[in-house]
């Protein structure tokens, strides 16, 4: 009797946990068939998912650094002036702008009738207030205090009108545009500025669109602003009902949301990505022009701004020939080919081809392509002779050519590129020992002026002024315990003064032709020696997003560079005609052929055990 | 007259022998109690000298790596410096972080722009979600399996018990992760996709709280069983070979003789002597599923602990690091003095020692 009744209860446990295992399989198998209420993006509510560039913390315009915000922020905040599809500057808060002969005071008349999002009028105070607030709070000049520094100035004569006096002429201004909040709603935040992450929804500002979501790290979503202007290339609201901006961790990860359709573009994957991707059906995979390169730097002597040299480099190198035979011995297409997987160009022009207003192209004269030979007869005319070991002799010093290459040690692609300058420099006699160091270590070392060689890279916005200004005088550092912001310590007096001119015209085609003068300086003074551009590659779905893309792609498929602010603006949902129901079917098939599996094998198990349970 | 009966004398002085045993016992708990708890704080103490020291030689500028690439001034620079605190000696700064740390106050990320206590707070609830589920799953999975596997040890059953949780053991998390990934995100064959790819939620969800419940459940399944297929062999193995060295024991056989169905042998005899060394593996796992799982986190962009360290050893975002080692550090201490006290009251034979 006793033992019937333990027998009924432990069938009714076993029945139970049963039980359990199938109403959980059924809620994995519900929730992944129903989808868990997930947006779907019907035609009648389109929602725009785009994969974020970094991670989402803050959209306080003031101290946000990540691309993934400020790409937010640019939406959702207006400024003076914004760049078209083709990054040039285009009046906005500001009806047109003007500027005094000597380019010191530049006036903007500011569009009328505009207002936040909660109603109140945009003014020229909220314009000034902003910019002195970046100018005289160190706090909230964390992220923009440097495009300020210059200004003297910011004041609105009238309720319209925004004036800006700078102390030496600056003719980039309509470049130099921060994003303008409204001083109702900050002026409350400014004491505690650091610390304001702006995320309080919905978020009061202006622009195509309205921040109203958020989870930290996960997604933004906005709404259209119905109010946004239509004029010249602002197009009114966007045609989206929402756009969503989510982040992932891993590239594999939001590869795979763009092939499922959980996002509608992605930019930043492996080229392997890029080219699996490209055989999906509704998937086009394109590529933009660079905005950044990847170089190997060359120290040609630490020095500070007085001329007090220090730091350990190989004295060798403030040699011009030695640098220009490092530059010869470089095979630029392979690295583009190996490395880059064929998705970049080989390096030539400081700055980026992205920009076409700047860009500069070498001579063929000039030009310096690969040629081992060409380098091992400079080093030879310069009277580096080869000792015993095949390792050239410093004829100054006497002393065999070892150069230090120090690369990030958490860059895959600078410990590939190292192995192949190895093998480059030693086909001409130069001995190179890798040193792979942190981020950290590495730039200390940079600042200490204790290296020769380095991996370096990086990319600019539409107006270049930064990265010229770090390879002027003025970049020095002040002393040898403080650190400046150049470079590779190179100093030429002919490059300051055209970087000087090219600041103070407000002349494009004059600027344009100071800074390719420059870009040539650079080029042949082979400090900063660019090794390759490397193309931004992305995915859209052209199956659910139409009208995403601005220019047109050049022989080589490569789109000119893309503006969020235009991208997101424009893009226009596509009629879903057909959704995917063949998935479905077939996870419903899966789903249940599981679930009567798993059921056959309990009770095939019961019946097994059937006599041991009487 | 009275008479006394020797059964009551007795039966008293059972009572007062029993008695003065139990309070002899207490004072026994009591000092081992207090050793312990004294032993758990010194190696707390310890731990944070040691994770102080750690984060303080690790070479690392957050202000250059925070500004990275963009365009700053000296000025901007310093005042970050200035503002962030690390432009203080570091004496001052280990004194900060022990009154922080006895304050309950665990600083400010540079990063996040939050304190970090407020960090902690947001991400702690994803990571016991995923860690939790994951550990209760492996855990049930692992003893079910590893029971039978030891009990008819040799089985094909065990054979392919063993085999396949040692090689899954044996795969990188990440690895299996992303396998997952394309195979139950992406879909491949007849496989559809069937969950998504990341996060723990997607914007906009409708359907109210069953809506969000479905939505986090289908966010949690491929994470989740990343993490069981690597974590319950070590439940099978150390639950088989304890099954397996039960099985020669007498009590086993007189068990047998007295009658009992093989079932009942295992359940009731065999099995809650064998459960001593997976409790220990099971407390010292929960103490390290506040740690999250980093590798599994970040595959997915789970937005738990170990994405939040993740994020903070790039940086670093030095007062975040520290704040997470405490965390983690105290969970892992707290539970191994659960497990030692546990430990008492499981195995009388802890107690005698």
């Amino acid at each position: 009797m006793r033992r019937q009744q333990a027998g009924s209860v432990m069938r009714h446990g076993r029945l139970r946990r049963a039980g359990a295992a199938l109403l959980g399989l059924g809620v994995v198998a519900v929730s992944a068939l129903v989808g868990g209420g997930a947006p779907a993006g019907a035609a009648s509510n389109p929602i725009l998912k785009i994969a974020s560039d970094t991670e989402l913390t803050t959209f306080n315009p003031f101290t946000s650094y990540y691309d993934g915000e400020l790409n937010i922020i640019a939406v959702i905040y207006p400024s003076l002036t914004v760049g078209d599809s083709h990054n040039v500057p285009q009046p906005y808060l500001a009806k047109s702008w003007s500027h005094s002969p000597d380019n010191k005071t530049w006036t903007f008349p500011l569009r009328t009738g505009l207002k936040w999002t909660d109603g109140k009028p945009i003014t020229a105070q909220d314009v000034t207030w902003t910019y002195n607030l970046v100018m005289h709070n160190d706090a909230a000049a964390s992220a923009n205090g440097s495009l300020v520094t210059n200004f003297a100035s910011v004041t609105a004569p009238n309720a319209s009108t925004v004036v800006i006096k700078t102390k030496t002429p600056q003719g980039n201004i309509p470049y130099v545009s921060l994003p303008v909040v409204p001083q109702h709603v900050w002026a409350s935040r400014v004491k505690n500025i650091a610390k304001e992450l702006n995320t309080e929804m919905p978020v009061v500002g202006y622009g195509p669109w309205r921040l109203t979501a958020f989870k930290t790290d996960q997604f933004a979503t906005m709404k259209p602003n119905k109010d946004f202007m239509n004029t010249g290339m602002f197009k009114g609201a966007p045609k989206y009902s929402e756009l969503i901006s989510y982040y992932f961790k891993s590239s594999d990860a939001s590869v795979a949301a763009l092939r499922t359709g959980a996002l509608d573009q992605l930019t930043g994957m492996t080229p392997t990505e890029f080219k699996a991707l490209a055989k999906v059906g509704g998937i086009k995979t394109y590529r933009t022009a660079p905005v950044g390169w990847t170089a190997v730097e060359v120290n040609p002597g630490a020095r500070t701004k007085g001329g007090q040299k220090f730091g350990t480099a190989n004295p060798a190198l403030a040699d011009q020939r030695l640098r220009a035979a490092i530059a010869y011995s470089f095979n630029r297409p392979l690295l583009v080919s190996r490395i880059l997987d064929g998705l970049g160009d080989p390096g030539a022009s400081y700055i980026p081809t992205s920009y076409p207003e700047w860009a500069w192209k070498p001579s063929a004269g000039q030009a310096i392509t690969y040629n081992p030979t060409k380098a091992n007869q400079i080093l030879d005319q310069a009277g580096y002779r080869k000792g015993s070991n095949g390792v050239r002799i410093d004829p100054k010093t006497n002393k065999p050519l070892n150069l230090r290459l120090g690369i990030h040690s958490d860059d895959d692609q600078d410990a590939q590129i190292s192995q192949y300058l190895v093998q480059w420099l030693k086909a001409i006699g130069i001995h190179v020992t890798i040193q792979s160091l942190s981020f950290d270590a590495l730039n200390k070392n940079l600042v200490k002026g204790d290296w020769d060689m380095l991996m370096d890279g990086w990319s600019t916005g539409a107006d270049p002024t930064y990265l010229l200004s770090i390879q002027t005088c003025g970049a020095l550092p002040p002393s040898k315990t403080q650190s400046g912001s150049t470079d590779a310590f190179y100093c030429n007096k002919s490059y300051d003064k055209l970087f000087a001119a090219q600041l103070s015209t407000s002349d494009l085609k004059a600027r344009a032709a100071n800074i390719r003068a420059m870009q040539s300086i650079l080029y042949t003074a082979n400090i900063d020696i660019i090794l390759y551009y490397k193309d931004q590659i992305s995915g859209l779905r052209t199956n659910s997003t139409s009208g995403y893309l601005t220019g047109s792609p050049d022989s080589n498929g490569v789109y000119p560079l893309q503006n969020h602010f235009v991208n997101w603006s424009q893009a226009a949902p596509v009629d879903a005609k057909s959704s995917n129901h063949t998935a479905t079917y077939i996870g419903v098939i899966v789903a249940v052929v599981v679930v009567v599996a798993l059921v056959a094998a309990i009770l095939l198990r019961r019946r097994s055990t059937a006599a041991e349970r009487e | 007259m009275t008479t006394v009966d020797p059964v009551t004398v007795e039966a008293a002085g059972d009572a007062v022998s029993a008695a003065s045993g139990d309070v002899a016992e207490r004072s026994d708990f009591g000092s081992y109690l207090l050793s312990k708890v004294a032993a758990a704080i010194v190696s707390f103490f310890v731990t944070l000298v040691i994770g102080f020291t750690i984060f303080s030689i690790m070479p690392s500028d957050p202000v250059a790596a925070l500004t990275r690439g963009r365009p700053t001034s000296p000025r901007q620079l310093a005042a970050l410096r200035r503002q962030l605190g690390v432009d203080k000696p570091v004496w001052v700064r280990f004194v900060d972080f022990l009154h922080r740390t006895f304050t309950l106050d665990l600083g400010y990320s540079y990063q996040y722009h939050a304190t970090v206590t407020s960090l902690i707070a947001s991400r702690i609830g994803p990571t016991l979600l995923l860690t939790g589920s994951s550990t209760l799953i492996s855990i049930v999975l692992g003893i079910w399996l590893g029971v039978r596997s030891g009990w008819r040890h040799g089985s094909r059953l065990d054979r392919l018990s063993s085999g396949v949780s040692l090689t899954l053991w044996s795969v990188p998390t990440f690895w299996l992760g992303l396998i997952l990934l394309v195979a139950f995100s992406v879909g491949f064959g007849p496989i559809p996709s069937l969950f998504p790819a990341g996060g723990m939620t997607s914007a906009g969800v409708g359907g109210g709280v069953i809506g969000q419940v479905l939505d986090v459940s289908r966010h949690l399944v491929l994470p989740c069983l990343t993490l069981v297929l690597v974590v319950f062999a070590q439940y099978v193995t150390i639950m088989r070979s304890s099954i397996i060295d039960e099985l020669g024991n007498p009590y086993l056989l007189t068990a047998r003789a007295k009658g009992l169905r093989d079932d009942d042998v295992r359940r009731k005899h065999a099995v809650p002597n064998a459960l001593l060394p997976t409790v220990t593996v099971i407390f010292l796992q929960i103490g390290g599923l506040v740690g999250g799982a980093i590798t599994v986190e970040t595959v997915y962009s789970w937005p738990g602990l170990g994405y939040l360290t993740f994020n903070a050893l790039r940086i670093p975002d030095l007062q975040l690091l520290e704040g997470t080692f405490i965390i983690f550090s105290a969970s892992i201490i707290v539970m191994n003095l659960f497990a030692d006290i546990l430990y008492r009251f499981l195995d009388p034979r802890v107690r005698a020692q």
